[in-house]
């Protein structure tokens, strides 16, 4: 529904992937794969599961108008959340809502992580050894820019940069999931 | 027998008539009252830009002095409707400079509105008195800075929640050394900083200003000096309130504040240190309206330690950080409670939060209770049924509940009669916005008992399209319509489509009507605007009739078809 309404944006992160098709059926499977082991975990149907994943991501509810959600929601709870990256000793934290986008977040992972070899990981994603996921409001593990910025920062709740051969284990596919943002972002 | 005076009497009793809709009412009756009320009128209410040109306003009331504009859907808010839809205001200032209408009070909301438009409108109208932005985007502090210069007779600038570019220009400076005619300012929404000299100097010589807001830019001891030179203020907006409890400019503040009695409207914190709010304490026991709405750094208990000092609150606003024991405080401490409104602190609602309890509470302890808006984390079928009992005063009655589709979690069944005691108790109901789980059921109620309904807000409910035909049907002061994510389909559109003359305007997103079927309804009722968004660009060519229509805006109109439409935006 959501996406329906964003077609635009859906559209330009695929056109920055290599097949758009292809792209099309992993994401089918990794959402199946999603459902099952939650339903394995917590003993919930999927139905009701899938059903949460919907509502929490729609457009425009609660009705929060956008001035209300800019210049009081955020500032009462800082968006901070855990970052870990596979190989580092320790976690970060880092507040969502300071940065405006994409570009912003990978920048400040670089930051972050630089020294774990972050750089290669969002630089050179097809053959970097990380990959940035992250876990959303319902508990399911998914891949970083996948979805508008907006629908992210909101239900974000922590991100893990991990290593692409556990990346696979996760019924994940990644390719290139910000490296567009990261080219956009030098230039 | 009315008839029987000369023209110069009718007009004087029409002088005493200042509502809108009973002046409306009078030029009804016959062609002298419409030409004598034509003549007389000067404040005039346009609830859409769109249904109505600027020239033909001006030549229906020649005598127009203040004017009330509305832009953007309701659901532009929510971010539902885009950016660049329309509700430009250029055309109207253009319209009034250009006929030399003696305009003095401006009010917008949900407009796009330029720094252009405000340097004309600044230029243009030699007694202007009064703005009023709500909601507005498009302009800058530039456009303020014009307003400042030009406007030698500015009694009101009233800017809210607005979007506006901020050139860390000084626009206050602009005000000219004799301008002394402010009442109320208000520029808490600007994020940048002012000239505190400018401002302060600004406050000394408005010996009539009565409200003052400022923004989060403003230091603590610039508030402690502003108050001390205006001690008339009755309505004051707090910017920021951090400093050290023991500093001086503190202690200063503490003391000035023990001297003023005139506070009534209290609002701000938008920047706020807990600690010292005590020093606000000694105005509490005079507030008649409280908006700490925006004044995230207050938090549970030491909102609840102010709110027991406010026993003549009439309105209030807070965050659902109150919980459901601070609403619990409100009911006691609160008894001549009029206005509610209780906004989440977080995205998607803090499950401490409020709940049915506290709404309970509040309708057993504030019996005068006339308008609610209320975002909650969930909301039971008794107690809907309870505070329709203890309120059947309700002309506004807005229930947002965080999970749109949550059934009564007591008992796992729709809202369905809890809506319905509302409608059935609240005869004078206005204004309704519904949530949770429902049925078809609901709307039967609303269609048989909300018979003053003017506003219905709607989403993700029903089960068919007789869901929104009871509506249609039942309810015969309906105004305006919003309804997403339901699934009422091109029956309920088409079956009384006369209703949508009655109407200032339909939303309808998410649901099942289809293009054909908006066709259809454009082409019985040509005085209808029927917009249909076409916002995916990989249709842009053409739209076939059973395709689904993802967002439809309606609403009647005498001036036909816009011109001003974006692309995506088909007007059939």
């Amino acid at each position: 529904m959501a996406k329906e309404g964003l077609g635009l944006e859906i559209t330009e992160l695929r056109l920055g992937l290599p097949d758009a098709e292809h792209v099309t059926v992993v994401n089918k499977n990794e959402k199946k794969r999603a459902f099952s082991q939650i339903d394995d975990e917590n003993s919930s149907s999927g139905g009701d599961r899938k059903i949460k994943t919907n509502k929490s991501q729609v457009v425009g509810w609660p009705p929060v108008c956008s001035y209300r959600k800019k210049n009081s929601m955020n500032e009462g709870s800082k968006m901070y959340v855990k970052v870990s990256m596979d190989g580092a000793p320790f976690l970060r934290k880092i507040d969502l809502g300071l940065h405006k986008g994409y570009s912003d977040l990978a920048l400040a992972l670089d930051k972050l992580f630089g020294s774990y070899g972050m750089v290669e990981a969002l630089k050179n994603a097809d053959n970097s050894e990380h990959v940035p996921i992250y876990e959303d409001k319902d508990g399911d593990w998914m891949l970083v820019g996948d979805v508008p910025w907006e629908m992210f920062m909101e239900s974000c709740k922590r991100l893990r940069i991990m290593k692409r051969s556990d990346a696979k284990g996760f019924g994940l596919q990644p390719k290139g999931s910000l490296k567009g943002f990261i080219e956009s972002a030098a230039k | 027998m009315m008839n029987y005076f000369p023209d110069e009497v009718i007009e004087h009793i029409f002088d005493y008539v200042v509502s809108h809709s009973d002046r409306n009412a009078l030029s009804l009756v016959c062609k002298s009252w419409y030409r004598i009320e034509r003549c007389t009128r000067q404040r005039v209410f346009i609830g859409n830009c769109y249904s109505i040109t600027p020239e033909r306003l001006i030549q229906r009331f020649p005598g127009l002095k203040s004017l009330t504009l509305k832009g953007k859907p309701h659901f532009a808010d929510f971010s539902l409707v885009p950016y660049d839809w329309g509700g430009f205001v250029h055309p109207w200032i253009e319209a009034l400079a250009k006929n030399k209408v003696g305009l003095e009070e401006l009010r917008l909301k949900r407009m796009v509105v330029s720094d252009e438009s405000l340097e004309l409108l600044s230029r243009s109208f030699t007694h202007f008195k009064s703005l009023v932005l709500v909601s507005c985007e498009g302009f800058s502090t530039d456009g303020l800075a014009a307003l400042a210069a030009n406007c030698r007779f500015l009694r009101e600038l009233d800017l809210q929640e607005n979007e506006v570019e901020d050139h860390k220009g000084q626009w206050l400076s602009c005000f000219p050394d004799n301008c002394t005619s402010l009442v109320s300012l208000n520029f808490a929404c600007l994020k940048g900083e002012v000239s505190l000299g400018a401002l302060e100097r600004l406050v000394a010589r408005s010996p009539y200003l009565k409200s003052l807001k400022l923004n989060r830019s403003v230091p603590f001891d610039a508030l402690q000096r502003i108050m001390m030179r205006a001690p008339q203020l009755s309505d004051l907006g707090i910017g920021s309130f951090v400093h050290d409890p023991e500093s001086e400019a503190y202690i200063k503040l503490k003391n000035t504040i023990l001297k003023r009695k005139s506070i009534t409207s209290l609002s701000g914190f938008l920047e706020v240190a807990p600690h010292c709010l005590a020093a606000i304490y000694p105005i509490c026991p005079n507030l008649t309206s409280l908006n700490l709405s925006y004044a995230a750094g207050i938090q549970g208990s030491d909102l609840i330690k102010l709110i027991r000092h406010c026993v003549k609150l009439q309105r209030l606003l807070i965050m659902d950080c109150i919980g459901d024991k601070g609403l619990d405080v409100v009911a006691t401490s609160c008894k001549d409670l009029q206005e509610l409104r209780v906004f989440p602190s977080v995205p998607f609602g803090n499950p401490a939060a409020v709940t049915e309890k506290g709404l309970v509470a509040i309708s057993m302890g504030c019996p005068k209770l006339h308008s609610l808006l209320y975002f909650c984390h969930q909301m039971t079928n008794a107690a809907l049924i309870t505070v329709a009992k203890n309120c059947p005063n309700f002309i506004r009655f807005r229930l947002c509940i965080l999970d749109a589709t949550k059934p009564d979690p007591d008992t796992m069944q729709p809202l369905d009669e809890g809506f319905g005691a509302i409608v059935q108790s609240c005869r004078r109901l206005r204004r309704l916005s519904l949530s949770g789980q429902l049925t078809d059921q609901v709307f039967l109620y609303i269609g048989m008992y909300a018979e003053k309904l003017e506003m219905l807000s709607i989403a993700f409910a029903g089960e068919s399209d007789k869901g929104m035909l009871y509506v249609l049907n039942g309810c015969k002061k309906l105004r305006k319509l919003e309804i997403r994510d339901c699934p009422f389909g091109n029956v309920a559109l088409l079956t009384d489509v006369g209703k949508y003359e009655t109407m200032r305007s339909l939303w309808m997103s998410s649901c099942e009507v289809t293009v054909g079927a908006c066709k259809l309804l454009a082409k019985k009722m040509p005085r209808l605007n029927v917009e249909i968004f076409n916002e995916n660009e990989q249709e842009d060519c053409s739209l076939e009739d059973g395709q689904k229509v993802e967002k439809m805006y309606l609403y009647r109109t005498l001036a036909g078809k816009r011109k001003d439409a974006p692309e995506y935006v088909w007007t059939l």
